[in-house]
């Protein structure tokens, strides 16, 4: 129970730092502004991702296809119907999440590889459908999006996405403490147990799908009306890719893990870009490394980290109530 | 009256035919055993008894329904649980979690804060000999069968399948593990267990099928069985004593 108190307590204090940070030189400039929003919105997606990946053991390669989906959604209804981006956002979540029911009905009876790479041919085929529609979407050339906010300045739509952010955590850690977060973590532990527990793994594994995407099509929303223009390459799988390695560095199975790591990762990724401009994808690389080091050293990643320091802290405080920490929530 | 009518189960593994025509009852309130040397096809048949496996013939009544072919949760929902051979905990939850699961979604009557009770009542139940907030993963193998013992009664069934839960125990916690299991019958759960544990098997069972290749050669009370000719030349050359 303290242990969980503490842990909020110090989480809201990282909640507070980020909300103040544009404050604080260097934070200051726009371009380092802009870094925060890119990183906020890593984080939003990084904790939908994970929300899957780190609970029912599935990853969704096609992740990114499902923000794409959720952007293009959003693109389109403002410019074609001149609906207000902030119900197309929330339209762009409600048709991610509804072909995200069908995807998971498709795939989510197969078991791991197999529902990951069937959700990764939902993707490309989703990504190959936005570039094969050029009179709607226009195609490659990309699709001029009005924009969410009057000003042009990052600040504002840095809280939007905070908020956004919040939210998108507080409602998947609900659902996590609640009975269907224990069903997630059953079935993704082992599903023979969880089916002889009387768990139906489909219905489970589907609200739980479904949600992940509907969240991503949510932030995609987001992603459009921010940058104004819009490209299928916003579903590359390059882009799951770096939302997955985010949310495994942060600890597969944290939430907390995933968003904050998702700050340095994400602005460290930037500064990384302007430093080696003449190495396209450099980052990637570095991605791929620190999810080496995670794999090998630290397979529970940057919450497990975190929970370490944390017991050790109780331990060296004599007199404090020590208990075996809680599993991961 | 039956609580488990079994009736012609038959289940292929491609070419071998791991049960084989197997017909016998179960009756409300008995420990039954099922015995037969390695490969026999035991675990196959509970299995197909739990829904884990669909029998390619045959039919499984259980509780007065025809259950051929139900999946596993629904089993366990009807009041079916099961232990397995080899464990199967969740092994990043706590022991207490590991159980909770079974008493969240395997007994639809129960709601609100008897689940909880119900979890933690279930591991007294068994004598847990550890935190309720160690992790599973942290178990040694006989922790873990009891573990899966406690996630089993938690969905309050009717009937217990439990496959080989004796396995590697000392005498003293044989001792122990026969008195548990009695006193699990005595408050009304019918019992099933495959058992390589002779002592055990001729300590509890009321009744006892023998299975071989597949097809039940000797059925009956505990002296029937063991005075059986061909349950003899099966078990020949290997080390029970019956
Ligand atoms: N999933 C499977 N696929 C193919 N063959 C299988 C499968 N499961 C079991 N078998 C085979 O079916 C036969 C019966 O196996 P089963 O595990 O039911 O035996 P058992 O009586 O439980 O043996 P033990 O006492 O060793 O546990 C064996 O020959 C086994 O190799
Ligand atoms: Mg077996």
């Amino acid at each position: 129970m303290l242990v969980r108190h503490r842990r909020r307590i110090a989480l809201l204090g990282v909640l507070v730092v980020a909300l103040v940070l544009p404050y604080i030189p260097p934070f200051t400039g726009e371009d380092y502004r802009r870094w925060l929003v890119g990183a906020a919105f890593m984080a939003a997606q990084a904790v939908a991702f994970d929300f899957t990946a780190g609970y029912i053991n599935i990853v969704n390669f096609g992740f990114a296809a499902f923000v794409g989906l959720g952007a293009y959604t959003s693109g389109i209804l403002a410019v074609d119907f001149g609906i207000s981006p902030w119900i197309g956002m929330v339209a762009g979540g409600t048709v991610s999440g509804f072909v995200g029911l069908l995807t998971g009905a498709l795939t989510l009876r197969l078991r791991g590889i197999y529902a990951a790479v069937m959700a990764w041919f939902v993707g490309l085929a989703l990504m190959g459908l936005i570039r094969n529609v050029p009179d709607i979407t226009r195609g490659s050339l990309g699709l001029a999006v009005p924009s969410l906010l009057e000003s042009s300045e990052n600040l504002p739509y840095y809280y939007v996405i905070m908020a956004m952010l919040i939210v998108t955590f507080a409602v998947l850690a609900w659902v996590i403490r609640s009975r269907y977060g224990l069903a997630f973590r059953a079935i993704g532990q082992n599903l023979a147990a969880a089916r002889a527990s009387g768990i139906n793994p489909t219905r489970y594994l589907v609200i739980n799908f479904v949600l992940s995407c509907a969240f991503a099509g949510w932030i995609g929303g987001f992603y459009a009306h921010y940058y104004g223009i819009l490209t299928p390459d916003v579903m590359l799988t390059s882009h799951t890719v770096e939302v997955l390695a985010i949310a495994y560095i942060g600890g597969r199975g944290s939430l907390w893990g995933a968003a904050v790591i998702a700050f340095p990762l994400s602005i460290g990724v930037e500064f990384l870009k302007v430093q080696f401009s003449t190495l396209p994808g450099v980052h990637l690389v570095l991605y791929g490394l620190l999810l080496i080091v995670v794999m090998i050293y630290k397979p529970g990643g940057f919450a497990a980290v975190v929970r370490g320091l944390e017991s050790w802290l109780i331990r060296s405080r004599p007199g404090d109530t020590a208990t075996e920490a809680p599993p991961a929530s | 009256m039956a609580i488990l009518e079994l009736s012609g189960i038959t289940k292929r593994f491609g070419g071998l035919t791991a049960v084989n025509d197997v017909t016998f009852n179960v009756e409300e309130g008995e420990i039954f055993g099922l015995i037969g040397p390695n490969g026999a096809g035991k675990t196959t048949l509970l299995s197909c008894l739990a829904g884990d496996l669909r029998p390619n013939a045959g039919t499984v009544r259980f509780d007065g329904r025809d259950t051929t072919g139900l999946a596993a949760d629904r089993m366990c929902r009807l009041g079916l649980g099961r232990t397995f051979q080899i464990p199967r905990p969740f092994p990043h939850l706590s022991v207490l979690e590991n159980v909770l699961v079974a008493a969240t979604f395997g007994d639809p009557d129960l709601h609100g804060e008897a689940i909880a009770r119900r979890a933690t009542e279930m591991l007294e139940y068994v004598t847990f000999p550890r935190s309720p907030a160690t992790l599973a993963s942290h178990l040694n193998a006989a922790q873990l069968k009891r573990l899966d013992l406690a996630r089993a009664l938690a969905s309050h069934p009717k009937l217990l399948l439990l496959d080989e839960l004796a396995a590697g125990l000392t005498p003293g916690e044989l001792a122990d593990m026969a008195a548990l299991l009695r006193r699990i019958r005595d408050n009304g759960v019918t019992i099933l267990m495959v058992e390589h544990v002779m002592r055990l098997i001729l300590e509890l069972c009321d009744r006892l099928s023998v299975l071989q290749y597949g097809e039940l050669i000797a059925h009956g009370d505990a002296a029937t069985v063991a005075a059986d000719e061909r349950v003899r030349e099966a078990y020949l050359g290997q080390n029970y004593i019956l």
